[in-house]
C-alpha cells in the first residue's frame, strides 16, 4: 500500500513536473504531422484516430494492418496493443474483437535483440493485462493470460534490473533508442500495477537522461552500440533526434520535409506514443540536455550484448567517455568488439546548421566468428546472412564496424585511436570520414589536418600515409598501413580563440610516434598541456597515471551518478536531484 | 510409434510402415528476415516419403531450427522463442518454455521415456521430465555453455553427449552434471549414434571434419578421408543399410560412406547448393534421402544419394529434418 500511494503521488506530480518548454505545442505538431502521413503505421493510425481524422478510413486501415503479416511479431505486439489502448474508446466493437483475436491467431516472434524483447514483452504484458483470465486456447502461444502476464513481468523486471546495474546492451543508439522509449511510454501509460508503472517511468527517466547527458542540439554524440551508416554520417537524421526535438526542443525546428531532418526510415514515428501519453520529462533532465555552459566529462559503463560463444564472460563491460561542450562533443568507447555489426566507436560531433556534422575513423572489420559470438546460427553462414539485412556488413567502405584491431584513449578534448590489423585481414585499411560540409579542411605541412565547422576546430593527425577519396557527402581518408592510427584534438572559439590561434597551438604540441611500427606507442601533449601516452594492447597513461577502467561507475559526470551494481541512479542539476531507485521501485526528487 | 532423431533409429527395414517426415525451415533468401509473411518458413510434414509437404502450425517467422516427434506422438520444435510443443500433430502449439530459455537449436526426446526431452541451446542444455510442463537449465560443469546438438546414448540413457564449441561435453547422470570430455578445443556441430552398434558415435565438426568413436565416446579418431578438414553440419544413417552413413557439409554437398564411415564419396550430382545443413534417410529400398540446404531449399534423392533433384522450399534454409515411423 505504501508503494502504491508513493507511486501514485510520484506519478501525479511528474505530470506537472516539467515547465513545458514548448513540449505541448511540439507534441500537438507531431500528432498533426503523423496523422497526415500517407505511409501507414500503427503510430500514424493512432494519431489519426486520436485526432478524429477520417475515422472510417482509419478503421479500415487498422483492420488491414491487424491482419498484415509483413511486420515482425515483436514490433506488432507492442504497437498493436499501444494503438488499441490509446484509441479503444473510439473503436467500433467489431474492430476491438479483431484486435483481441490477433493475439490468438498470429504467432509473435520474440526476436533476438534487446529492443525486440522490450517490444515483445511490453506488448505481451499489456495484452495479458487487458484480457485477463483467459485460457491458453485464446493466446497465440498456448499460455494463459496469467502465464503470459507473469512471464512478461518477469522479463521486464529482469531487463530493468540489469540495465540499471550493469548497463544497457544496445546502449545509446541513435537509431534504436526510440524502440526502447516508445514501449516504455506505453507501459507507463497503461500498466495497472503501480510498481510496474513507476519502474516504467524510472526507465524513461533513465533512458532520456542517458541521452540528455550526451546530446548536442539533437545529435546523440560519441560512441554507440548500434547505428546505421546513414545515421552515423548524418547524426540529425537519426530517429533519436525526434526524441530530442520533442522533449528538449533541439534542434529548434523540425523541418519535416527536409531530408536532413527526416529520419532514415520514414516509419520512425515511435514518439507518437509519447505525444499521446501523460509522461512528462522531469525539469532536471531538460536542463541536463540543454545546459552546455560549462564543458564536462561524462563517463558510463555499459555492457556487451550477450556473448553466447567464443567468450568466457557473458556481458563484458563497455567503457564510454564523452567530453561535451557548447560547440562540440568528442566521445569514444574503448575499442574492440563490443557489439556485432553496427558499432560506432568514436566521433567528434559538432553543432552546425549543415548536415553531416561529424568526423570519425574506423577499421571495416567483419567475420563469421564475430557474428557467431552473438548469433546461434552456423559460423560460415552468418556473414552472408547478415549482409542480406544490413547490406553493408562485408563492405570495405562501410561506416559502422566493431573491429578487434581498434583501441582508443581519450582525455577530455583529445583522443588517440590506434589500429593493429592482422596481416591477411579482408579489409586491410582504415577509413576516416571528413564531411564536405566542413567550412575548411586543410592538410598542413606539420602533418596535421585542420578542419573548421563554424566555431568548432578539429585537428587530426594521421599516423601513416593516406589518400583522399571523394564521395557524395564526404572525403574519405583512406590509409593502407596495418599498424595505423590517428591523434585528434578538438577545440573551439571559446577555448582557443581564432582558427589560426588553434592551428598555432596544435602545431606547437608534442606528438611522438616515430617508433610506432615496433612499439605501437604514441605520446601526445595536448594544447592544454595534458600528457597522453598510449600503447596498443598496453598501457593507457594520462599525465603518467594509468587509466583504470575498473574504476568507471555506471554513470559519472556532473549530471548523472551511479555505481555499477547499485540500481540507484542520481540525476543532478545544480541544487536539484532526482533519484531513480530500481531495487526499491521509487523515484525521489524533482 | 518410434521416433527417429539424429541418433535414434529403428531396426525395421520394411516399407509397409507409415512414415512421417518433418522439415523445419528457418528462413528464406527470398524474404525479409523479420517479416511474418514468409510463405515457406516453419514446419512442414510429409507422409509420402518427402514427395509432397503440408505446412503445419505457424506461418510466421519464428526461427524454427528443428522438429522431432516423440514416441507418444508429441511434437517438439526447437525455436527462437523456445521449445514449442504440440499434442495434435502440429495443429496447435504451446510455447513450453519461459523467457529464460531462448534460441533452442535442437530438441531430442529420451529414447526410454517420452516425458523426458533435452534441448541444446545457445545458453546450454535444458531438460524437461514432465513432458514440457517445466524445463530446467542443465549447465552444471559447463565452462562455455553454447551447445548445438546432443545425443542420448541408447545403451545407457543417463549417458548424454553434447556438441559444444569446446568439444564434446559428457554427462553420466541424465544431464545433471557435465564435464568436458573429448575433442577438446574443437568446435563440434553435430553428434550421432550408430543405429545398430551402440558403442559407435560420429561427430561432425566446424573445421576438423568428421570424427568417429567406437568405444561409446571415450575416444575419437578423425576420419582421414576427403572429409578430414570439412565443416560437417549433418549426419544420417540408412535404416535399411546401417553401414551406409551420410554427411552434410558446408560447401561440398553430401558425402556417403557405405562401409560404416571408413571411406567416403562425394554425392552432389544434381545439388545446386552445396551447403547441406540437414539430412534424413527414409525407410525402404531404394533409399530415399532428403537433404536440406542453406538458401537452396530441399533436395530429394531416390537412389541413395547418387542423384538429387530439387523438391521444394525455393531459396530456403532447411535447417532440420527428422522422421517418425508408426509400426
Amino acid at each position: 500500500m505504501r508503494i502504491l500511494l508513493l507511486s501514485l503521488l510520484l506519478w501525479s506530480s511528474s505530470a506537472f513536473a516539467q515547465d513545458d518548454h514548448g513540449y505541448s505545442a511540439r507534441a500537438r505538431h507531431l500528432l498533426e504531422v503523423a496523422a497526415g502521413e500517407t505511409e501507414t503505421s500503427f503510430f500514424s493510425l493512432a494519431a489519426k484516430i486520436h485526432l478524429g481524422r477520417d475515422l472510417p478510413r482509419a478503421y479500415s486501415i487498422l483492420d488491414s494492418m491487424e491482419r498484415d503479416r509483413s511486420m515482425g511479431g515483436r514490433f506488432y505486439a507492442y504497437t498493436l496493443i499501444g494503438t488499441y489502448l490509446h484509441t479503444r474508446d473510439m473503436l467500433p466493437d467489431s474492430l476491438k474483437r479483431k484486435v483481441r483475436e490477433a493475439f490468438r491467431v498470429r504467432m509473435m516472434y520474440r526476436g533476438d535483440t534487446e529492443n525486440h524483447w522490450v517490444m515483445y514483452y511490453t506488448g505481451l504484458y499489456l495484452a495479458a493485462q487487458t484480457w485477463p483470465n483467459e485460457d491458453g486456447t485464446r493466446w497465440f502461444n498456448g499460455k494463459t493470460s496469467e502465464e503470459n502476464f507473469r512471464e512478461a513481468e518477469g522479463w521486464l523486471n529482469h531487463w530493468m534490473t540489469i540495465t540499471s546495474t550493469i548497463g544497457q546492451g544496445e546502449f545509446d543508439s541513435p537509431t534504436y533508442m526510440t524502440v526502447f522509449v516508445s514501449p516504455m511510454f506505453v507501459l507507463y501509460e497503461f500498466a495497472q500495477n503501480p510498481l510496474m508503472k513507476t519502474r516504467a517511468q524510472a526507465m524513461l527517466d533513465l533512458l532520456l537522461a542517458d541521452f540528455a547527458a550526451e546530446q548536442l542540439d539533437g545529435a546523440y554524440c560519441g560512441g554507440h552500440s548500434r547505428d546505421y551508416p546513414d545515421d552515423i554520417i548524418n547524426p540529425l537524421a537519426a530517429p533519436a533526434t525526434r526524441v530530442a526535438w520533442l522533449f528538449f526542443g533541439q534542434p529548434k525546428e523540425e523541418k519535416w520535409d527536409e531530408a536532413r531532418y527526416r529520419p532514415r526510415n520514414r516509419g520512425s514515428w515511435e514518439t507518437v506514443f509519447a505525444a499521446l501519453g501523460s509522461y512528462r520529462l522531469p525539469e532536471i533532465i531538460y536542463r541536463m540536455a540543454t545546459d552546455r555552459t560549462v564543458p564536462y566529462v561524462h563517463t558510463e559503463t555499459k555492457r556487451v550484448r550477450n556473448i553466447i560463444r567464443f567468450g568466457d564472460v557473458r556481458n563484458p563491460p563497455v567503457y564510454k567517455y564523452t567530453y561535451m561542450t557548447a560547440d562540440y562533443a568528442l566521445g569514444s568507447l574503448q575499442g574492440g568488439i563490443l557489439q556485432p555489426i553496427q558499432q560506432h566507436t568514436w566521433d567528434v560531433t559538432f553543432k552546425s546548421e549543415k548536415p553531416n556534422n561529424t568526423l570519425f575513423m574506423l577499421h571495416p572489420f567483419f567475420s563469421g566468428r564475430e557474428l557467431a559470438m552473438f548469433f546461434p546460427e552456423e559460423i560460415k553462414f552468418l556473414a552472408g546472412e547478415v549482409d542480406r539485412y544490413h547490406l553493408v556488413y562485408t563492405n570495405p567502405n562501410k561506416w559502422n564496424s566493431s573491429s578487434p584491431f581498434e583501441q582508443t584513449l581519450q582525455h577530455k578534448n583529445a583522443l588517440i585511436v590506434l589500429y593493429n590489423i592482422l596481416p591477411g585481414e579482408k579489409h586491410p585499411h582504415v577509413d576516416g570520414f571528413f564531411p564536405k560540409s566542413l567550412d575548411e579542411r586543410i592538410v598542413d605541412g606539420s602533418g596535421w589536418i585542420f578542419c573548421r565547422a563554424g566555431d568548432t576546430y578539429i585537428a587530426f593527425h594521421p599516423l601513416k600515409p593516406f589518400e583522399w577519396i571523394e564521395e557524395d557527402v564526404n572525403w574519405r581518408l583512406r590509409s593502407h598501413d596495418l599498424k595505423n592510427g590517428a591523434v585528434v584534438e578538438v577545440g573551439s572559439a571559446a577555448s582557443h580563440g581564432t582558427f589560426e590561434d588553434f592551428k598555432a597551438a596544435i602545431r606547437s604540441t608534442k606528438l611522438r610516434f616515430d617508433d610506432f611500427d615496433r612499439s605501437l606507442t604514441v605520446e601526445y601533449v595536448t594544447s592544454g598541456g595534458d600528457h597522453l601516452r598510449f600503447t596498443y594492447g598496453g598501457k593507457r597513461l594520462v599525465n603518467n597515471r594509468p587509466v583504470d577502467f575498473r574504476a568507471y561507475r555506471l554513470f559519472n559526470g556532473p549530471f548523472m551518478q551511479a555505481d555499477v551494481g547499485s540500481g540507484v541512479i542520481t540525476l543532478r542539476y545544480k541544487e536539484k536531484t532526482r533519484t531513480l531507485d530500481f531495487p526499491k521501485g521509487t523515484i525521489l526528487g524533482n | 510409434m518410434l521416433a527417429l532423431g539424429a541418433c535414434l533409429l529403428a531396426s525395421s527395414t520394411g516399407r509397409g510402415q507409415d512414415e512421417t517426415t518433418y522439415m523445419s525451415v528457418l528462413s528464406s533468401r527470398k524474404h525479409r528476415l523479420n517479416a511474418s509473411d514468409n510463405p515457406v518458413v516453419g514446419l512442414y510434414v510429409s507422409k509420402d516419403r518427402g514427395m509432397t509437404w503440408e505446412h503445419r502450425g505457424w506461418r510466421e517467422y519464428i526461427r524454427v531450427f528443428y522438429t522431432e516427434a516423440g514416441p507418444d506422438g508429441i511434437l517438439w520444435s526447437a525455436c527462437g522463442n523456445g521449445v514449442l510443443r504440440s499434442a495434435d500433430g502440429g495443429m496447435t502449439w504451446r510455447i513450453s518454455t519461459g523467457w529464460e530459455i531462448t534460441e533452442v537449436l535442437k530438441v531430442h526426446v529420451s529414447p526410454t521415456n517420452p516425458e523426458t526431452a533435452f534441448g541444446a541451446t545457445a545458453y546450454g542444455i535444458i531438460r524437461t521430465t514432465d513432458s514440457g510442463k517445466s524445463w530446467c537449465a542443465m549447465t552444471r560443469g559447463f565452462h562455455r555453455t553454447f551447445t548445438s546438438d546432443l545425443c542420448v546414448d541408447r545403451a545407457r540413457p543417463a549417458h548424454i553427449l553434447a556438441a559444444s564449441e569446446e568439444g564434446v561435453y559428457e554427462s553420466e547422470d541424465n544431464g545433471n552434471t557435465w564435464k568436458l570430455g573429448t575433442l577438446r578445443g574443437i568446435v563440434v556441430n553435430v553428434i550421432a549414434q550408430h543405429p545398430l552398434n551402440e558403442r559407435e558415435f560420429f561427430a561432425g565438426t566446424e573445421d576438423n571434419g568428421l570424427f568417429r568413436s567406437t568405444n561409446g565416446g571415450k575416444s575419437w579418431h578423425v576420419s582421414k578421408t576427403s572429409l578430414s578438414r570439412m565443416t560437417i553440419y549433418a549426419l544420417a544413417f540408412d535404416p535399411s543399410s546401417p553401414s551406409t552413413v551420410f554427411a552434410g557439409t558446408y560447401g561440398s554437398g553430401v558425402y556417403r560412406s557405405v562401409d560404416g564411415g571408413t571411406t567416403w564419396l562425394q554425392k552432389d550430382q544434381g545439388l545446386q547448393i552445396l551447403d547441406v545443413h540437414s539430412l534424413v534417410v527414409l525407410q525402404g529400398r531404394p533409399s530415399v534421402v532428403l537433404a536440406g540446404t542453406l538458401n537452396g531449399g530441399l533436395y530429394r534423392s531416390i537412389d541413395g544419394g547418387d542423384h538429387w533433384t530439387f523438391n521444394s522450399q525455393e531459396e530456403a534454409q532447411v535447417w532440420g529434418l527428422s522422421t517418425t515411423r508408426v509400426k
